[in-house]
C-alpha cells in the first residue's frame, strides 16, 4: 500500500490550471520573500477570498516588500498610498476639480481606483483619512460629490502598520479594522532564510526583476474557482461555533461580526483551494481563526491587564471548542452536556 | 414554631408510635387513650417550658410534674382533687403491687386492670420525658433509641413464642421520624441549604451534597439484605431453601386456630435445619419408651389440621390418672428426667404420654386433660430441667380388639371425627375397612395401607402440611414425611368415624453410655394417636420406620414395611438411630433415604441432594459472574464484528446521473460514507480501550497525525491511521467521499500496531473489560438519570402549585 497523501488519496484531481497559475504567483513572491511561503499562501488566500490584507509587524521584516511582491506578480493596475499625517481623504479617494476647458467639475480618481492598493503604514495617517478607506474597502466603490465610482474586480487592500505604539500614530478604528479580513504577521525569518536573503539582496533588489505571472482575469478566474469549494454543513457551524465562541467568551469585550463569519469561511475556501482540495476542513477554519477573528475583537480590560492577546484568546477558544458533526454526537463528546442549559435553574424566592 | 419546640412534638410522637407493640399486650384500647392523653400532656408541658425559656432541668421537672398530676387524675385514690396527697402514693404503691399479682396470673392479652394500666402509663409516661429529654435537650435522638427499646421489650419479654410484627414496624417508623426531624433541624440550623451550583433546596428535598451518604445507605441495605440472604451458613438462607426445599424454621401463627405457634410449620423447620442441635436430654427407668410428646394438632378442616387452644389447671395441682379410667391392667410406673436446652424454646413441654406428675417446675405451666399436654403462655422450655412421672400402658392387640365403637354423641367423637369432605378420601377408607369389624382393625387396615408396598415414600424434601387439599394429595402422590403420614392416617381414621389427631414430639433419639438419651432436631416427630374406648388415646406412627431417627413400634402396630412379622416393641436399642427395624433398613430396596445409618452427623436426603446442590448452585452462580464480567467483551467484538461488517469493500456501482452536472450522488456514495464512520467510530473505540485520549476539538486528519505520532505507529499501521483519518475526514466534509478503501484492512493494522505500543495491562483491559464499552454505558445511565431527575425536578415544580404552603404567609427573610 502506498501511503496517501492528504488532498489527494484517490479522490478528484483538482482544476490543474488553478494549481499552476497559483503556485507560480507564490513562486514569484518568493523569490523576494524567503522562507514565508505560510505568509504568503495566506496573502494570496486573502486576495482569492476578495479580501483585504493587514499585514502587522515590526518595521523591517519585509512587509511592504510583500505587499509590493503580491502587487506585481499580477499583472494589474497596482497604486501605493504612503499613509502620513497630512494625507488627506481626497488623496485617497480622488477629487473633483474644475476643468476650465469644459467649464464642469471633473472627478480625479484617487490611490484607491486601482486592481491592488497597498497603504504603507496605515496608522500613521488621522482617522479622517482612514475612513476614507471605509466605503471602498467593503462596498468596492467610491463616492465623491453625490457620485458613485464603481471600482475594479479583483480589488483588494494590502496595509501594513507598525504594532508599536509610536508617537503620530493612531489606531484603526474598530469598522476599519473589521473590514480586514485577515491580519498577518511576517515574523522574523529563519536564519537560512535571512543567509539568503543577504546573498540575493545583496547585489540588487530582486523585486525589480520581478515580472507578472498573472493578470486580473486570471485571478477573477481563480476567485471564482476558490468560492466554487463546497464547504459542508458541518463545517459552516463550526465556523458558526467559532465566531459565537468570541461573542461568549468572558475575556472578550467585542466579539467577531457576522461579517467575519462570511470572511472566516471565504479565505478557508480559498486556502482549500490553494491546498487542492474542492472542499473546506475544519482543519482550514482551525489555521485561520487566528489570522481572521484575532484582529477584530476587543479584550476586557481584566484581560488586557493580565497581558493577555487576542491572538492567544482566539488560540484558546480553537482548543476548547469541539467539533460539530453532522451525525450522531460522539458519545466521548461530554463536554456539550451541560450545554443544554442547566436543569437546576435558580428558583425565584 | 422553632425547631427545639417542634423537636418535642415529634419526639413525643415518636413515643407513642414506638408504644405500638403494647397493643398486643392488652385485650382494650384504654391504655392507648390514657397514653395519648399522658403523653399530650407532658408534651405540651415542655412546650410551655420551652417557650417561658426555662431552663433544662425546670424543664424536666415540670414535664415530671405533669405526669404525675395526670396519673394522679388518672388512678388517683378518689380523695384527692388533682393534687396528689400521700394517701395518692399509697394507692400507687397498692396499684404497683396489684400489677405485680396481676402478671402472675392473668396471661396475655391481659383485661384492663388498673394496676397493669397504671404501670403501662407510668412506663410510656416516663419513656416520653426521657426521650423528649435526650431529643431536645441533649440532642441525642439516637440514644432515644434505648428508652423506647424498653417498650419493645415489654410484649417480646411477655410473648414466648411469637410476637406481631406490625407494631414493632409501626414503632420503628416512630423512631426514624425522630431522627430524621433532628438532621433536618441540625442542618437548618446551618442556614441555608443549598446545592452544588448553589440553589436554595427545600426542606423535604434530598440534597445532592449528601448523594455519597444516600449511596452508602443503599449499599449499606442492599448489603445487609443480601448477605444473610447468601450465607449458607445462616440457617433458613437462600441457599439452604433452595437446596432443601424446606420451609425453613416457620415459627408461625397457626391456621386460625387461636393464634397458637403452627406445629407443622414448626416440625418441617426443625427436621429441614442443616445443623444438628441438641434439644433434649432424658434418663428414663424405662426399657424401651415411645416417643417424647409435647403438642397436638386435633382440628382438622379445609385449612389443614389445626391445633385448639390447650386449657386447664396449673400442673401443680396434680394431674389425671389414666388408670383410673381406663381398661387396661398392664400400666408400668416409670420415671423420666429431662433437661431442655437452650435451643428449644416452647411453651409446651415435652413429657411422655400418661405423665402422672411433674416435678421441678415453676408456677405458669398447666395441663390440658384434653389434649394430654403440658403448656404455659408465659413461660418457655429453654434451659428447663425437671422430672415426671409416667405409666405405660402396653395393651395388646388381642386387648384392643375389645375396644368397642363409641357412641357418636360422645364429645370425643365430636371433637375428634369433624373432617373435610373429600369423596377420593371417603371412598379410599370405604375400601380399606371394609369387612373389618373392631375399631382396632379398622385402625390397623389403614395404618398398613401406608406400606411401601402400597408405593409410600418417604421424603423429607416435600411441603409441610398446609390445607387439606394438600393431605388428600399425599394420598395421590405417596411421597412425604412424618407429617403427611401422620396427618392422611388421621383423617382416614376420622374418615372411618374413630377419633383421631396428629401428635407431635420427639422420637427415641440416641442412647449414650449412661442410658441418657440425646434428642436432636432430627428427631423431631409427628404420629397418629386414634381414641379406644377403654384405652385412651393409642399412637400409631405410620411413618416407615426405617426412614425416621429412633422410630419405635408397638405390639399392636407393627412395623408394615417389615417382611418378616414385626418384633415386638424392639429391645435392639444399641444402634438407636436405626431404630427396632435397623437389622433389615439398609438394605430395604424401597428405602428412600440414607435417614436411618444412624450416626448423629449424618446429613438427611435433603441436605445430601443440598451439598450437591449448592456447589452446582454456585459453581451457577459463578458462571453466571463470569458471564456478566464477559458481557462488555461480547459487546465488544459484536460491535466491531458489526463495523467490520460495514467497512468491507464492495464492488463500486457507481451510476453516474446524466445532466447538467457531473456530481455522483448514489447509494454507493452514502454507503461509502456510512463505511467510513463505522470505520472511524472503531477507530475511536480501540483508541478508548487502548486508553489513547480523545479529543472532541480534533479533526479527524489531526487525530491520526497524533496518532502516528504519539502512539509510535510506524509503516503500515502508520499509513492505515492516515487512510482511515482521510476517509473520515472527506466522508464529512467533501462532496464525494472516499471509495474502494481498504478500511477493515487498515483499522487491523492500526489496532495492531496500537497493541504493540500498548503495556500488557492495557492490551488485556482492551480485550476483557473495553473502556469504551463502560464509558459508553456509564455515560448512558448518567444521562438516563439526569432526565429522570430533570423530570421528577419538573414534575416537583408542577405540583408546587398544590403544596398547601403557599397559602401561608411568607417569612420575611
Amino acid at each position: 500500500m502506498t501511503t496517501p497523501t492528504w488532498d489527494e488519496p484517490g479522490g478528484p484531481m483538482p482544476n490543474e490550471d488553478f494549481r499552476a497559475a497559483a503556485q507560480a504567483i507564490m513562486a514569484n513572491i518568493e523569490q523576494v520573500i524567503e522562507g514565508k511561503s505560510a505568509t504568503v499562501r495566506l496573502a494570496l488566500a486573502v486576495l482569492l477570498a476578495e479580501g483585504h490584507l493587514l499585514i502587522e509587524d515590526v518595521p523591517g521584516v519585509g512587509k511592504t516588500k510583500l505587499a509590493k511582491a503580491l502587487a506585481r506578480s499580477i499583472d494589474c493596475s497596482v497604486r501605493r498610498i504612503q499613509f502620513t499625517p497630512d494625507l488627506l481623504p481626497s488623496d485617497v479617494t480622488g477629487v473633483s476639480v474644475y476643468n476650465q476647458e469644459q467649464r464642469d467639475f471633473e472627478f480625479k480618481p484617487g490611490a484607491v481606483f486601482a486592481n491592488l492598493v497597498v497603504g504603507d503604514e496605515i496608522n500613521r495617517a488621522s482617522p479622517k483619512t482612514q475612513s476614507a478607506l471605509l466605503e471602498c474597502m467593503e462596498e468596492r466603490q467610491v463616492t465623491v460629490d453625490g457620485t458613485t465610482y464603481e471600482l475594479q474586480a479583483p480589488f483588494m487592500v494590502i496595509a501594513t502598520q507598525n504594532p508599536i505604539e509610536m508617537e503620530g500614530t493612531y489606531p484603526l478604528p474598530e469598522a476599519q479594522r473589521d473590514r480586514f479580513t485577515a491580519r498577518i504577521a511576517m515574523g522574523y525569518p529563519d536564519p537560512r532564510a535571512e543567509l539568503a536573503m543577504l546573498g540575493g539582496h545583496g547585489a540588487h533588489d530582486p523585486l525589480n526583476d520581478l515580472r507578472a505571472v498573472a493578470d486580473a482575469a486570471m485571478v477573477r478566474r481563480l476567485i471564482a474557482t476558490a468560492r466554487d469549494v463546497h464547504a459542508a454543513e458541518a463545517v459552516q457551524q463550526y465556523a458558526i461555533a467559532l465566531v459565537t465562541a468570541t461573542r461568549e467568551a468572558p475575556e472578550i469585550r467585542l466579539g467577531a461580526s457576522p461579517r467575519s463569519t462570511l470572511q472566516l469561511l471565504r479565505t478557508a475556501k480559498a486556502v482549500a483551494a490553494l491546498e487542492g482540495r474542492d472542499y473546506v476542513l475544519p482543519d482550514d477554519l482551525q489555521a485561520l481563526a487566528v489570522p481572521v477573528l484575532a484582529h477584530r475583537i476587543i479584550p476586557t480590560a481584566d484581560a488586557q491587564l493580565n497581558r493577555r492577546t487576542t491572538d492567544a484568546i482566539v488560540s484558546e477558544i480553537v482548543h476548547r471548542l469541539p467539533l460539530p458533526h453532522d451525525r450522531n454526537r460522539s458519545p466521548y463528546d461530554t463536554r456539550s452536556n451541560n450545554a443544554g442549559g442547566n436543569q437546576y435553574e435558580p428558583r425565584g424566592r | 414554631m422553632s425547631g427545639r419546640r417542634r423537636l418535642g412534638l415529634v419526639a413525643a410522637g415518636a413515643t407513642l408510635l414506638a408504644s405500638a407493640p403494647i397493643v398486643s399486650i392488652f385485650d382494650s384500647y384504654t391504655w392507648l387513650m390514657q397514653c395519648l392523653l399522658t403523653v399530650g400532656l407532658i408534651a405540651g408541658a415542655a412546650v410551655g417550658a420551652r417557650t417561658l425559656r426555662f431552663p433544662s432541668w425546670a424543664q424536666a421537672l415540670s414535664m415530671i410534674l405533669v405526669l404525675l398530676l395526670t396519673l394522679t387524675w388518672l388512678f388517683g385514690s378518689g380523695e384527692e382533687f388533682l393534687i396528689p396527697t400521700p394517701s395518692t402514693f399509697g394507692h400507687f404503691a397498692d396499684l404497683f403491687t396489684q400489677a405485680g399479682q396481676d402478671t402472675r396470673s392473668y396471661g396475655v392479652p391481659v383485661p384492663d386492670r388498673d394496676g397493669l394500666l397504671f404501670v403501662t402509663v407510668l412506663g410510656i409516661g416516663s419513656v416520653a420525658i426521657v426521650v423528649d429529654l435526650l431529643t431536645v435537650v441533649a440532642r441525642r435522638p439516637a440514644l432515644a433509641g434505648l428508652p423506647m427499646l424498653a417498650i419493645y421489650s415489654v410484649p417480646v419479654a411477655v410473648y414466648v413464642d411469637s410476637v406481631p410484627v406490625l407494631p414493632f414496624i409501626i414503632g420503628a417508623f416512630g423512631f426514624l421520624w425522630l431522627l430524621v426531624s433532628d438532621n433536618i433541624d441540625r442542618v437548618r440550623r446551618f442556614g441555608r441549604r443549598f446545592t452544588g451550583d448553589g440553589r436554595d433546596v427545600d426542606v423535604w428535598e434530598p440534597s445532592p451534597l449528601a448523594a455519597a451518604g444516600r449511596r452508602l445507605g443503599v449499599v449499606g441495605v442492599v448489603a445487609a439484605v443480601l448477605l444473610p440472604l447468601l450465607v449458607p451458613t445462616i440457617n433458613g438462607g437462600l441457599l439452604s431453601r433452595l437446596t432443601q426445599t424446606g420451609s425453613g424454621v416457620g415459627v408461625g401463627t397457626g391456621n386460625g386456630t387461636g393464634g397458637r405457634i403452627n406445629l407443622f410449620a414448626s416440625l418441617s423447620g426443625q427436621l429441614t435445619r442443616t445443623d444438628v442441635v441438641d434439644l433434649v436430654r432424658l434418663k428414663t427407668d424405662e426399657q424401651t419408651p415411645y416417643y417424647l410428646r409435647f403438642g397436638v394438632a386435633d382440628q382438622l378442616t379445609t385449612n389443614g389440621f389445626g391445633s385448639r387452644t390447650p386449657n386447664g389447671e396449673s400442673v401443680n395441682q396434680g394431674l389425671p390418672d389414666p388408670r383410673t379410667s381406663t381398661a387396661t391392667r398392664n400400666f408400668t410406673e416409670h420415671r423420666a428426667e429431662v433437661q431442655v436446652s437452650d435451643s428449644l424454646q416452647q411453651g409446651m413441654l415435652p413429657v411422655y404420654q400418661n405423665t402422672v406428675g411433674v416435678d421441678g417446675l415453676q408456677s405458669g405451666w398447666n395441663f390440658d386433660d384434653n389434649q394430654q399436654v403440658v403448656f404455659s403462655n408465659r413461660r418457655s422450655t429453654k434451659g428447663l430441667s425437671y422430672t415426671f412421672d409416667y405409666v405405660r400402658a402396653r395393651p395388646t392387640a388381642a386387648q384392643l380388639r375389645q375396644a368397642e365403637p363409641l357412641s357418636p354423641d360422645d364429645p370425643i367423637v365430636r371433637l375428634n371425627t369433624a373432617h373435610p369432605d373429600d369423596a377420593a378420601v371417603t371412598d379410599l377408607v370405604n375400601g380399606l375397612v371394609a369387612n373389618k369389624r373392631t375399631e382396632y382393625d379398622k385402625v390397623l387396615a389403614l395404618y398398613e395401607y401406608f406400606s411401601s408396598k402400597n408405593g409410600f415414600t418417604y421424603r423429607l424434601s416435600t411441603q409441610p402440611v398446609g390445607a387439606s387439599s394438600e393431605i388428600a394429595a399425599f394420598l395421590n402422590t405417596k411421597v412425604g414425611y412424618c407429617q403427611q403420614y401422620a396427618a392422611a392416617l388421621a383423617w382416614m381414621a376420622r374418615e372411618a368415624g374413630i377419633p383421631a389427631r396428629v401428635a407431635f414430639g420427639f422420637t427415641r433419639g440416641e442412647r449414650e453410655e449412661d442410658g441418657t438419651y440425646k434428642i436432636t432436631n432430627r428427631n423431631a416427630h409427628a404420629w397418629t394417636e386414634v381414641y379406644m374406648r377403654g384405652f385412651g388415646w393409642i399412637p400409631f406412627d405410620a411413618t416407615p420406620a426405617a426412614s425416621v431417627t429412633g422410630a419405635a413400634r408397638s405390639d399392636y402396630a407393627p412395623d408394615v414395611d417389615l417382611p418378616t412379622q414385626a418384633p415386638t416393641a424392639t429391645e435392639s436399642q444399641a444402634a438407636p438411630g436405626a431404630g427396632p427395624s435397623s437389622t433389615d433398613g439398609l438394605e430395604r430396596p424401597d428405602r428412600p433415604d440414607l435417614n436411618d445409618s444412624g450416626a448423629v452427623g449424618t446429613i438427611d436426603d435433603g441436605t445430601t441432594g443440598g451439598i450437591s446442590g449448592t456447589a452446582v448452585l454456585i459453581i451457577g452462580l459463578a458462571a453466571l459472574l463470569l458471564a456478566l464480567l464477559l458481557v462488555p467483551m461480547l459487546r465488544r467484538v459484536l460491535l466491531r464484528r458489526h463495523r467490520h461488517a460495514a467497512t468491507v469493500p464492495k464492488d463500486p456501482k457507481v451510476t453516474t446521473l446524466s445532466g447538467p452536472s457531473d456530481l455522483v450522488v448514489t447509494s454507493d456514495t452514502v454507503q461509502a460514507r456510512a463505511d467510513a464512520h463505522a470505520a472511524w467510530d472503531e477507530l475511536m473505540d480501540t483508541m478508548v480501550d487502548f486508553r489513547i485520549p480523545i479529543d472532541p476539538t480534533e479533526t479527524p486528519r489531526v487525530t491520526a497525525q497524533r496518532l502516528v505520532r504519539d502512539a509510535v505507529l510506524l509503516e503500515e499501521p502508520a499509513s492505515a491511521a492516515t487512510l482511515l483519518g482521510s476517509a473520515e475526514e472527506r466522508a464529512r466534509y467533501a462532496r464525494k467521499p472516499l471509495q474502494g478503501g481498504e478500511l477493515t484492512t487498515a483499522l487491523h493494522q492500526v489496532r495492531k500496531g496500537l497493541a504493540r505500543s500498548a503495556t500488557r495491562r492495557t492490551r488485556i483491559t482492551a480485550v476483557l473489560l473495553p473502556p469504551s464499552v463502560l464509558m459508553r454505558w456509564r455515560l448512558g445511565i448518567a444521562e438516563g438519570s439526569a432526565r429522570l431527575v430533570g423530570a421528577s425536578g419538573r414534575l416537583r415544580d408542577a405540583m408546587v402549585k398544590f403544596s398547601p404552603r403557599r397559602l401561608l404567609p411568607h417569612k420575611s427573610r
